[in-house]
């Protein structure tokens, strides 16, 4: 379904991703996880096309010289050319890292910014209540500026801001990252309803290895820039190697 | 004397709400200070008067001498369209620049300026017959139609204004955008076409000014430069981005002036001057200006 070959990403002098490859099949819930630094966002960036949005802002100025090398295939067509909106269209989406919601809006327009490309207000209107079931507590905020929630109801309203274009496909980025206990495991919770119940294969970068691999079938393990191992949470945790010098277990 | 002072207060009001709004909101959406924003009010009065004029009926002046409906919609149009080349072909490349967009949006003025110059052959003009005939009295004060017809108008279009933003998927996008590109991307929203749509509503909003006063305000191709220290003052006292704080900075702004040209009318021609020191008083004490705060209800 979802195939990075050789991704390399380069910032004038500093090459952020070095040939990384993954590969996702429908239907799969994928963990992707290293140390602060290893490149796992850049890689989600570089597939959901926001390193093009890089070079289209950054065009003209000295940092103007951004490379995406290598290829990217979403339900085998190539899409490492396209713009982020055109990836969007694919219903291949990303829900950034701290949620990004937009601040000045309220959690309501947010959702509905999410379904931008729907059409049909019926199916709008049913996206809404789905997400709201989700999560109960982004109906109770839906008058509230999201500017002024929490760090795990702004994840929370990231997961959801995505599930109302019902994507195919989603790459959730380090979602647990500075929450509470009781946040991370009401997410946790989530995500793995959105993975069984809606049938949306996902791509899940964490710094927090229990995390992804209680919820992934299967991992990759990244370091500078690099995939350096990829198997089962069981398969991984056997390797001394990998375990102390990449997972810090 | 209030009566008067609060018409006139209305109608310079209401006109520069129109130009500062369409201003305030593409420099909230794109962070462009389209310096040649009120070059399009410029170029919006001129082509009414051309559209409209007959060697007879205006200062000699040739044009086809349409009647007033069309020449308004071709004009408005046609200075929007404009507005959207200028975005497409130019801004659009250099929108990441600040200093880049405002050297070429002066220097865009300045052009239009000289074209109009070389056109209409450096004279001041007016449109000599208002777009409705005849007025009303309100409190012992005759008020033009044309006066009324102008607040009614921008009334309207604020209200239209206010509902695209907040209610429509159009409205959305461009306050995703806003707020954030980069994301609003990620909803599979065009950044681009979302900037340009942005570009043709303020150069919309700019050209219907430009033809709403044509019949009631002298013009000439320096008409621009006064109106941009206006509206670029009521932009910063409302607060940059704020749609609001840019409607009630225009009408504080309007006020002192005419409070200014009423009560003491030997210093009339100093108006100007008088408006901006209110600005510079606000900005003191509200470095922000009056609403420049961090949520978009806010700034609705």
């Amino acid at each position: 379904m979802l195939e990075a070959k050789d991704v390399t990403v380069r910032y004038d002098t500093a090459t952020v991703l070095d040939g990384a490859s993954l590969r996702v099949e429908k239907g799969e819930l994928v963990g992707l996880v290293g140390p602060n630094g290893a490149g796992k966002t850049t890689l989600l960036r570089a597939i959901v096309g926001l390193i093009n949005w890089d070079r289209e802002v950054l065009k003209g100025t000295r940092m103007e010289d951004v490379v995406l090398e290598g290829t990217i295939e979403f339900e085998g067509e190539r899409i490492d050319r396209l713009s982020a909106y055109e990836i969007a269209k694919k219903g291949l989406l990303l829900c950034p890292q701290m949620g990004r919601p937009f601040v000045e809006m309220s959690v309501k327009e947010n959702l509905l910014a999410g379904a931008h490309l729907c059409k049909d207000k019926q199916e709008i209107h049913e996206s809404l209540e789905k997400v709201y079931q989700l999560f109960p507590r982004l109906r109770e905020r839906q008058k509230q500026m999201a500017g002024t929630l929490s760090g795990g109801e702004r994840q929370m309203l990231a997961v959801g801001r995505s599930l109302m274009r019902r994507p195919k496909f989603m790459l959730v980025d380090e979602p647990s990252s500075g929450l509470a206990p009781k946040i991370k495991d009401e997410l946790f919770k989530r995500v793995q309803e959105i993975y069984q119940e809606l049938g949306v294969t996902i791509l899940l970068a964490e710094q927090d290895v229990g995390f992804a691999f209680e919820l992934s079938q299967r991992n990759y393990v990244m370091s500078r820039g690099h995939v350096i191992a990829q198997g089962t949470a069981e398969e991984l945790l056997k390797d001394e190697t990998i375990r102390s010098t990449y997972l810090g277990m | 004397m209030i009566v008067p002072i609060l018409i006139r207060t209305l109608t310079r009001g209401a006109v520069y709400a129109l130009l500062a709004s369409g201003m305030t909101l593409l420099f909230g959406v794109a962070h462009i200070v389209n310096l040649a924003h009120t070059a399009f009010f410029m170029l919006a009065s001129f082509g009414v008067f051309y559209f409209t004029s007959t060697r007879i009926s205006q200062v000699a002046f040739d044009g086809p001498g349409w009647p007033v409906l069309p020449s308004i919609i071709v004009t408005i149009v046609a200075v929007t369209g404009l507005g959207l080349l200028v975005y497409r072909f130019l801004l659009d490349r250099v929108r990441q620049h600040a200093q880049v967009v405002l050297l070429i949006t002066i220097a865009l003025a300045m052009v239009f300026q000289e074209i109009m110059d070389f056109s209409f052959e450096g004279h001041s003009r007016r449109i000599r017959e208002p777009f409705i005939q005849g007025g009303v009295e309100i409190l012992g004060e005759t008020v033009s139609y044309q006066r009324l017809l102008v607040v009614g108008v921008v009334i309207a279009v604020m209200i239209g204004l206010w509902l695209l933003l907040s209610k429509t998927k159009l409205g959305i996008a461009i306050r995703a955008t806003a707020n954030d590109p980069e994301i609003a991307n990620l909803m599979g929203i065009s950044v681009s076409r979302t900037l340009l749509i942005t570009m043709g509503i303020g150069t919309g909003l700019a050209a219907l000014a430009g033809v709403l006063t044509a019949p009631l305000w002298v013009f000439h191709p320096h008409v621009w430069m006064q109106p941009l220290t206006m509206v670029l003052a009521i932009v910063v006292l409302g607060g940059l981005g704020s749609i609001k704080g840019s409607v009630i900075g225009a009408f504080i702004i309007a006020l002192v002036e005419n409070l200014v040209i009423f009560l003491i009318p030997q210093y009339g021609y100093m108006r100007m001057a008088f408006a901006l020191l209110v600005m510079i008083v606000v900005l003191s004490v509200r470095p922000g200006g009056l609403f420049g705060t961090i949520f978009e209800e806010e700034r609705l």
